[in-house]
C-alpha cells in the first residue's frame, strides 16, 4: 500500500484507533427525527376523524369509525390508535390536519416523490433532508431501515444508509473492498460513494448494536422491530440525526375497515413502545417522531368497501417536545368545498419540515415561501 | 465497423442475453455487426419447465369462505405456492435456451406490472407470464390489449371493481401514466373517461379467466385524448397508439434498457419512435434498430450500465460452472438485491440502473460472489473449464471495462477470475 491509497483508505474508512475521542465514545446528535411513513396512501379521514360532521358519515355509509375516541371540539381519534392516548393526555402529541400541498398528484409514485424531495415541479432529485442537514465527513446524517429506498435522504450529497436490519448489515459489512479507486464513470462513482457510507457506518453500528438493549418490549411485527433497533441504536449513541421505518398496506382501494383498523393498531403499538422507551432512556426530550404518507384518500368511499387516491390528511408528531393539540385546520367536506371529490388542504406539507428545519435542528429553512408551525 | 472482435460480441451478449456466456459469444465473434444481430434475435424454443402444482382458485375460495382458519390456511397456502412459482421462473432463467426473449420477458415484465402480492393467485400470475413470454419479442399492441384482459392485470390495477357507476381509475391511470405515453400527455380527465371505457371488464375467479359483463359497461359518450364519442377499452388502447409520442415512450425504456442511465438524444428517441410505430409495434424491429444503432456501439456508454440481480445472479452462474446454490437460495438472493421476481415493489417496477446499488445490496452482491468464487472443489473446475483462452481473453470476457482493482501476480487462472469478479467493474455491463 503506498502513501496515496494510505490515506485514501484512512479517509474512507475510519479505524478504531484513528476516531477522536468524542467519536469513539459515541456522539448521539442532540435532536433526532424518526420518519414514519404510511406506505400506500393512508386514509387521514378514518385516522383523525371529524366525527359531528354529518358530511363524513354520508361520504361512507359502510366505512365511518362508529367508536371513535373524542380529543377536541368535533375531531376524534381512530380507536385503534388508543395506545397513543396517554401521549395526547401527556400534551406530548401534535395533530396537523390538512396536509397536502396545491394541483395534488394522485399517482402513488408520483406524490411520493414530491413529498420527499419537496418539490411539486419534478425537478428537485435531492432527498429533502439533504436541503437542510449538511453533508458530513465521517458520519452519515440518517438511516432508513427495511427498504432499500433513501426516499427523503436521496440524493447525491445525502449520505443515508439503508438496510435491512442491523445484524445483516453488520454480516455483510466484512466482505465489502476497502480499498479507494477511480471510478470511470457515473455509475461506478455511485459504487465508490456507497461503499464509503457503508463502511462508516458499520464501525458505529458495531458500537451500538453490541450496546446495552431496552427491557420495553415492543410488537413482534416488522415494523414494531424496526421500532425496536431505531431505539437500540439512538440509546447507544449512533452518530444519525434522522431515521426512517415505514409501515405498509394503505393502499385500501377495497375492503378497507379490517385493513385499517389493523394498521392503525400497528402504527399506536409499535410507537407507543418506542416512547416507553425513549422515556426510559431519558431522550424523549430528544426525539420528536413525524408521520408522512404520499396523500389522503377520496372524502367519499368506492363500491368496493375501500377508498380511492385523494389528497390532504391528517398526520402527527410526537415527542417529549411536542407541543400537543390541533395543528392547522380541518379541510371542509361539504361536497361545495371539495376539489374533485378530494379535500383541499390546509397546510403545505413543507411547512412541517420547516418547523424541523427552523425549530428543531435550528437550521435554516429552505423553503422561505412555508412558514413553520410551532408544534415544537 | 467491419467484423465483431471478442470484446465487442461480449459486449451485445452480456447486454440482450443473460449474463456472457462464452458459448454464446463465441458463436457470434467475427461475425458482421448485422448478421450478429440477427443470429441473436431468432426466435428459440420458448419451453419453460413443468409447471409446479398450484391449487384450483375455486377450491381457495372455499378454503376462504369456511372460517378465520381456513382464510388464514388459503394465505398460507398461496404464499408456498407462490415461493414455488418464483423457483420455478428462476429454474428458467438458469437453464432456458432463448436468453435474449427471456431477457425481454423481464423487461415486459417490470413493464405491465402486477404482483402476487397483490393478485394472490400464483396461477394468474403464471398466465400473465406465459402471455408475456409469448409476445416478448413480438408485437406490443397485442401485448397491450391481451394484458389489458388478463386477469392478473385485471386483479392487481382493481380492474374488478371499475363498474357502471362507480369507475375504479387505477387501471385507466396506470395505462396512460406506465404503460403506454407517460406523463405530461394526458389530462386527468382522459383518466377518468378512460376507465369509464373500460367498465365492465372483469376476472371470472374460479376459472381464471377475463370475463365481460355487459350489464356493468357504462355506454355513454366520453371526451377522451381530445376525441368524443362511447369507445370500447380496445379503441381507447388504438386511440393511444395512433400518438407517436406512445412508441417513442418505450423507445426510451428500451434506451433505458439497452443503452444508458444518462438522458437519451431525443432526435434518437423520435427516429427509433418512428420505426417502431411503422412496424406497427413490431418489438423485434425495435429492438433490432436499438442494437444496431451507433449509440449501442458508442465506447461512451460500454461498461456504464449496472447489472440487476438477475443479470448478477443467472448470468454468472449461467457463465461460470460455480456450484449451483439450491433454487430457493436464488430466488431469496434476487429479492434481497432488490428484485423479486413476480413481486415488483410498486406497479412503476424496478427503478434499475444505478438505483440497483445501494448501502443495502452492495453488500448482499459482494458477500454472494465471494461466497461463489471461494476456494473449493467445485470452484476448482473454472480452471479447466477455460482451456484454450488467454488471461488477457478472460479480462474481456468477464469484465467491460479495464479492472480497477490490483489483479493478483501469482499466477493461476481461478484466482484471476475470482480477482474479476470480486472487482468493482464487475458489477457492471
Amino acid at each position: 500500500m503506498n502513501r496515496r491509497e494510505f490515506l485514501q483508505y484512512t479517509s474512507l474508512m475510519p479505524l478504531a484507533g484513528m476516531i477522536p475521542d468524542a467519536f469513539a465514545a459515541g456522539q448521539r446528535p442532540g435532536q433526532i427525527v424518526v420518519l414514519v411513513e404510511l406506505k400506500g396512501g393512508n386514509d387521514g379521514l378514518n385516522t383523525l376523524i371529524p366525527f359531528r360532521d354529518d358530511n363524513y358519515h354520508k361520504a361512507r355509509p359502510s366505512l365511518r369509525i362508529k367508536n371513535p375516541i373524542p380529543l377536541k371540539d368535533n375531531i376524534a381519534m381512530n380507536p385503534y390508535l388508543k395506545q397513543l392516548l396517554p401521549l395526547w393526555k401527556e400534551g406530548n402529541m401534535a395533530w396537523i390536519q390538512g396536509v397536502g400541498y396545491s394541483r395534488p398528484s394522485r399517482s402513488h409514485f408520483h406524490s411520493i416523490d414530491i413529498w420527499e424531495t419537496a418539490s411539486t415541479r419534478n425537478n428537485e432529485i435531492r432527498g429533502w433532508l439533504s436541503r437542510v442537514l449538511p453533508a458530513r465527513h465521517n458520519a452519515v446524517n440518517g438511516i432508513v431501515l427495511g427498504d432499500n429506498n433513501l426516499g427523503p435522504m436521496a440524493g447525491p450529497s445525502g449520505s443515508g444508509v439503508a438496510m435491512e436490519d442491523p445484524k445483516t448489515f453488520l454480516r455483510q459489512t466484512k466482505y465489502l473492498n476497502k480499498k479507494h479507486y477511480k471510478p470511470a464513470n457515473a455509475s461506478m462513482a455511485h459504487m465508490l460513494n456507497i461503499q464509503g457510507q457503508i463502511n462508516i457506518t458499520a464501525e458505529q453500528l458495531k458500537r451500538t448494536y453490541n450496546g446495552r438493549r431496552s427491557s420495553v418490549r415492543f410488537p413482534n411485527s416488522r415494523f414494531g422491530r424496526k421500532l425496536e433497533q431505531v431505539s437500540q441504536m439512538i440509546v447507544n449513541g449512533m452518530d444519525a440525526p434522522v431515521y426512517k421505518v415505514s409501515l405498509e398496506g394503505f393502499d385500501t382501494h377495497a375492503g378497507q375497515v379490517d385493513q385499517h383498523n389493523n394498521l392503525m393498531n400497528h402504527l399506536g403499538g409499535g410507537l407507543s413502545a418506542f416512547s416507553t422507551a425513549m422515556k426510559q432512556a431519558k431522550l424523549w426530550d430528544n426525539v420528536v417522531v413525524v408521520t408522512y404518507s404520499e396523500f389522503g384518500r377520496r372524502v367519499a368511499q368506492n363500491n368496493s368497501g375501500g377508498t380511492d387516491h385523494g389528497s390532504a390528511a391528517a398526520h402527527f408528531a410526537i415527542g417529549g417536545r411536542v407541543r400537543g393539540g390541533m395543528y392547522g385546520k380541518q379541510p371542509s367536506l361539504d361536497p361545495s368545498k371539495l376539489y374533485d371529490g378530494d379535500l383541499i388542504h390546509t397546510v403545505d406539507f413543507r411547512e412541517v419540515y420547516a418547523t424541523l428545519a427552523q425549530r428543531w435542528w435550528r437550521r435554516p429553512n429552505p423553503w422561505k415561501a412555508h412558514r413553520p408551525i410551532p408544534f415544537v | 465497423m467491419g467484423r465483431l472482435s471478442f470484446s465487442d460480441t461480449r459486449h451485445l451478449v452480456t447486454r440482450t442475453a443473460l449474463g456472457q456466456e462464452l458459448g454464446g459469444i463465441k458463436r457470434l465473434e467475427g461475425k458482421t455487426k448485422e448478421e450478429a444481430i440477427s443470429i441473436l434475435l431468432k426466435p428459440g424454443s420458448l419451453k419453460t419447465p413443468p409447471l409446479p402444482r398450484l391449487t384450483p382458485w375455486a377450491n381457495v375460495n372455499r378454503m376462504k369462505m369456511q372460517s378465520g382458519l381456513g382464510k388464514k390456511r388459503a394465505r398460507k397456502m398461496m404464499k408456498t405456492e407462490g415461493a414455488r412459482l418464483k423457483r420455478w421462473w428462476m429454474l428458467h432463467l438458469l437453464k432456458t435456451k432463448s436468453p435474449v426473449n427471456e431477457h425481454m420477458t423481464l423487461f415486459w415484465h417490470n413493464h405491465f406490472t402486477s404482483s402476487l402480492e397483490k393478485v394472490q393467485q400464483p396461477k394468474l400470475m403464471y398466465l400473465q407470464n406465459q402471455l408475456i413470454r409469448r409476445h416478448a419479442m413480438g408485437n406490443y399492441r397485442t401485448l397491450l390489449h391481451d394484458m389489458a384482459r388478463d386477469p392478473a392485470m385485471l386483479i392487481y390495477l382493481d380492474g374488478n371493481d371499475n363498474v357502471k357507476g362507480s369507475p375504479n381509475e387505477n387501471f385507466a391511470r396506470e395505462l396512460l401514466e406506465l404503460f403506454t405515453i407517460g406523463r405530461g400527455q394526458y389530462s386527468e380527465s382522459d383518466i377518468k373517461t378512460a376507465a369509464i371505457a373500460f367498465t365492465g371488464w372483469g376476472v371470472d375467479r374460479n376459472r381464471g379467466v377475463y370475463k365481460y359483463d355487459a350489464t356493468k359497461h357504462d355506454n355513454k359518450p366520453i371526451r377522451f385524448m381530445g376525441r368524443n364519442g362511447t369507445f370500447s377499452g380496445d379503441q381507447i388502447i388504438d386511440i393511444i397508439l395512433e400518438k407517436p409520442r406512445t412508441a417513442e415512450f418505450i423507445a426510451e425504456k428500451f434506451w433505458k434498457e439497452f443503452i444508458s442511465d444518462a438522458h437519451p438524444d431525443p432526435r434518437v428517441i423520435k427516429q427509433w419512435g418512428t420505426v417502431f410505430r411503422k412496424s406497427n409495434y413490431n418489438i423485434k424491429t425495435l429492438l433490432s434498430e436499438v442494437l444496431n444503432s451507433d449509440a449501442f456501439w458508442s465506447p461512451k456508454y460500454k461498461g456504464t450500465l449496472t447489472k440487476s440481480p438477475v443479470d448478477l445472479v443467472v448470468g454468472t452462474l449461467r457463465a461460470l460452472p460455480f456450484p449451483k446454490l439450491p433454487d430457493n437460495e436464488l430466488v431469496h438472493i434476487t429479492e434481497l438485491l432488490g428484485q423479486d421476481l413476480f413481486d415488483p415493489p410498486t406497479v412503476k417496477g424496478w427503478e434499475g440502473g444505478k438505483s440497483w446499488i445501494d448501502t443495502q445490496t452492495l453488500l448482499v452482491r459482494t458477500s454472494l460472489l465471494t461466497k461463489l468464487t471461494r476456494h473449493s472443489r467445485a470452484s476448482a473446475k473454472v480452471q479447466s473449464y477455460l482451456p484454450n483462452i488467454t488471461g488477457e481473453e478472460v479480462v474481456n470476457w468477464l469484465l467491460p471495462l479495464a479492472p480497477v482493482l490490483p489483479l493478483p501476480t501469482t499466477p493461476g487462472k481461478r484466482r484471476m477470475v475470482r480477482a474479476l469478479i470480486l472487482d468493482p467493474v464487475f458489477q457492471l455491463k
